[in-house]
């Protein structure tokens, strides 16, 4: 028995090993990654300067176009993440101010996303390799559940989300294998449309009180970036489009740009625009707040 | 609790010290405990139907006794056939009611009148058909006065609810269970290791190979009207991975963890796609259940005896039987009697047990032929899985159908976001790993086994699939 004990002690330790090895494997990896992912991006960038970055859903990634902002001079990036919450959106922007960032100003896309207070469990996922090296990312999740089995508990963290940041994901960031996440500066057009198109169906969506926003609103405020709260586009057949005037009530300060771009030819789905409707809008955003530079 | 949970990685070494440093004074002790650790280990599923399994304990150890102490054939009769209709009148209330009642109602549509049965809105109590078929065979053994029955209440209780083998297999028999329950049992370092070395290779086939191949398996029979050719080929191939990772692991982490107590299982698994014909296919998976099945239907039944009319009958009975004890759904009588006819030819040309013998492989005429054998019979075997895995037969003809009709064979990509190819590499390596290991229970005892187990363990937290838990599909039956 002694001899087995000594055998399964031995496993132990090794299972343990394996455990530090991976982790340290997968963490370097990903250190050196920034062609991948926005975050990567975001992690592995420093000091820079822009006149307007766009934050968001894919109702952002989809939607803002940021070479109509460079053509008239504004230094610009479409850091909109699809499947992400206000509450990514947020660490987003503290990740900016941890990485040294000069912004002047911050669109954020507030409408859909405040429907809940809950957060992306995909997106979360994209941040977690850089939990250890990053104060800000630390603090952000250092109230949810699993905080310290991330943070202590070697490779957690790539088991716990094996489907985004597993080996998969590490074997294609090993290789360098790009994707086109930052091809246009983050904007991704949605080239094909749906048709005939489902209707959004909005009827059991309530804005609510968003802390993720507030936060925002928050760092705006410290960092002296003007915050431009708005809502995008969405199709017309969509029912409960009075959703959108109940954000009123909550923030007045949110603009209402949903029906900005109308015309179903705009449209990809019934909750995305297509390339044009993307274009469309921005000039539009552009118009309302900015003026040619050159 | 399961055997790929967080729960039972702290249940085990507690049984396993208590097992060995606490209750190993003597026989009845450790079978105390395993029989405590069985009950407390089926009620974390749902201990309201722990009163089934004590139930059918009861009854078959009870009836058992009845026929031995019968002095006519006539009590002897009818104590059998009122345990075996009480055991499959559970059986058949829990697993089958629904299912038959529903198709008779269908049935009756059919003729134009309007039926609408009354359906139980059950939970199948986890194992049902397992140790059912247990109990079976322990009470028709007693019958043929093959075995005496067990008197010791706590020897035949832990005979039927030994956790490894309680939700899941495999199927034991008292000649070779109850005689180990019934010493005392020593620490067998040897015997140890071996059953740890299967645990992880267990784990390695389910956590790695199974749960990975259901990843895209799902993706594919759930989408396969927007599935192009080769992915539903993939998508039948993956499967077969799945569900052989799945059972076969599931039964490797049975079989390991009963040697930990110091007790050896039934094998249930003898590396099925190595087999050169489907006879061949039948005796090497889900080994308990084929035997269990020739012991207890086909050769009551008449078995080889007879002329070939009869042995076809016999054979499509087997099949059909044994499709339908998967689950209550015509997928699974389909997928038997397909089985049923594959086996046709080798039966009425007499070479259903032409391949018994062991083989090797090298460079000549003979190689080439065992290969394309082994790789025809999987391809059967595969084509017969896309019954299983359906959830309707209109599922798997529409999958077939399309199967055959698209003529893309261009690599997909899926709404998961992966190609239809990722998986490949990982269960060539698999394949091969199986093949260099297929004389032994597992690889990774022997040569350099630290390294292999090193590998195993990097594997199993490397490749697994942690995020999307997936429960043993053999649960459900």
């Amino acid at each position: 028995m002694k001899k087995f004990i000594q055998f399964i002690g031995k496993i132990l330790v090794l299972f343990i090993l394996t455990l530090v090895l991976l982790d340290a494997l997968y963490t370097l990896v990903y250190k050196q990654s920034s062609e991948r992912t926005k975050i990567d991006y975001l992690y592995n960038s420093k000091d820079q300067n822009y006149d307007v970055v766009f934050l968001g859903s894919s109702r952002v990634n989809n939607h803002f176009v940021p070479q109509i902002f460079k053509d008239n001079g504004y230094k610009t990036f479409n850091f909109g993440l699809t499947r992400s919450r206000l509450e990514e959106s947020a660490l987003m922007l503290k990740l900016m101010v941890e990485r040294n960032y000069k912004i002047k100003n911050l669109i954020l896309q507030v409408d859909l996303n405040i429907n809940t207070n809950d957060h992306s469990e995909a997106i979360r996922s994209l941040f977690m390799p850089y939990i250890h090296q990053s104060e800000t990312i630390r603090n952000h999740y250092k109230n949810i559940d699993e905080y310290n089995e991330l943070l202590y508990i070697p490779f957690y963290r790539y088991m716990n989300y094996d489907a985004r940041i597993g080996f998969r994901e590490m074997y294609q960031t090993a290789i360098h294998k790009k994707t086109n996440a930052l091809d246009n500066d983050g904007f991704y057009p949605l080239m094909t449309d749906e048709r005939p198109m489902v209707a959004a169906d909005l009827s059991k969506y309530y804005p609510k009180r968003n802390k993720g926003y507030e936060e925002i609103k928050a760092i705006c405020k410290k960092n002296h970036i003007n915050l431009i709260a708005l809502t995008t586009p969405i199709c017309m057949e969509t029912i409960n489009r009075e959703y959108f005037d109940k954000i009123k009530l909550i923030y007045p300060e949110i603009r209402s740009f949903e029906n900005a771009v109308t015309d179903d030819k705009y449209f990809s789905t019934c909750g995305h625009m297509n390339k044009d409707g993307a274009i469309e809008f921005t000039k539009i955003v552009f118009k309302a707040y900015f003026k040619p530079k050159s | 609790m399961f055997f790929n949970s967080f729960h039972f990685v702290i249940f085990l070494p507690i049984v396993f010290i208590l097992y060995w440093f606490v209750f190993n004074k003597s026989k009845n002790y450790q079978n105390y405990l395993l029989i405590i650790a069985s009950y407390y280990f089926y009620s974390c599923w749902n201990w309201r139907f722990l009163f089934l399994l004590v139930f059918s304990t009861l009854l078959d150890y009870f009836s058992a006794i009845q026929i031995e102490n019968s002095s006519n054939d006539r009590l002897r009769k009818m104590w059998l056939w009122l345990c075996i209709s009480i055991n499959l009148g559970f059986l058949g209330v829990f697993k089958y009611y629904n299912f038959f009642a529903s198709s008779f109602a269908e049935l009756l549509q059919s003729f134009g009148v309007t039926a609408s049965p009354i359906l139980l809105e059950l939970i199948l109590p986890i194992g049902i058909s397992f140790y059912t078929f247990h109990g079976l065979s322990y009470i028709i053994d007693i019958y043929y006065k093959r075995i005496k029955s067990e008197k010791n209440f706590i020897d035949y209780s832990l005979f039927v609810s030994y956790f490894p083998l309680l939700v899941a297999g495999p199927i034991e028999r008292a000649t070779h269970l109850l005689p180990q329950v019934k010493v005392k049992r020593e620490f067998n370092l040897e015997k140890a290791k071996e059953g740890i070395y299967q645990i992880i290779w267990g784990l390695v086939k389910k956590i790695v190979i199974a749960d990975s191949c259901a990843v895209y398996a799902n993706e594919i029979f759930n989408h396969y009207p927007t599935m192009n050719s080769l992915s539903l080929v993939l998508g039948a191939i993956y499967f077969a991975f799945q569900i052989y990772g799945d059972f076969s692991g599931y039964s490797d982490i049975a079989l390991g963890t009963s040697k930990l107590f110091g007790i050896d299982l039934l094998k249930n698994f003898n590396y099925p796609y190595f087999s050169r014909d489907i006879a061949e296919f039948w005796r090497r998976w889900h080994i308990s259940l084929s035997l269990w099945f020739r012991d207890y239907l086909y050769i009551p039944l008449g078995g080889s005896k007879g002329n070939k009319l009869f042995q076809i009958r016999n054979t499509f009975i087997i099949f059909l039987v044994s499709g339908f004890w998967h689950g209550a759904n015509f997928t699974y009588v389909a997928w038997g009697f397909i089985n049923a006819l594959y086996f046709l030819p080798l039966l009425v040309l007499n070479r259903n047990r032409k391949n018994v013998d062991d083989f090797s492989l090298g460079l000549n005429f003979e190689s080439i032929r065992t290969v394309i054998n082994i790789l025809m019979t999987f391809s059967i075997t595969c084509f017969a899985w896309i019954f299983f895995r359906s959830k309707t037969i209109h599922d798997a003809t529409g999958y077939i159908k399309r199967m055959f009709e698209n003529h893309d064979f261009s690599w997909q990509y899926f709404s998961i976001d992966r190609y239809s190819y990722e998986l490949i590499s990982l269960v060539v390596i698999f394949i091969f790993v199986e093949w260099n290991n297929r004389h032994k229970i597992e690889p990774i005892s022997g040569k350099y086994s630290w390294l292999k187990l090193a590998l195993c363990l990097a594997a199993i937290l490397a490749l697994g699939v942690f995020s999307d838990y997936k429960e043993f599909i053999y649960f459900q039956f």
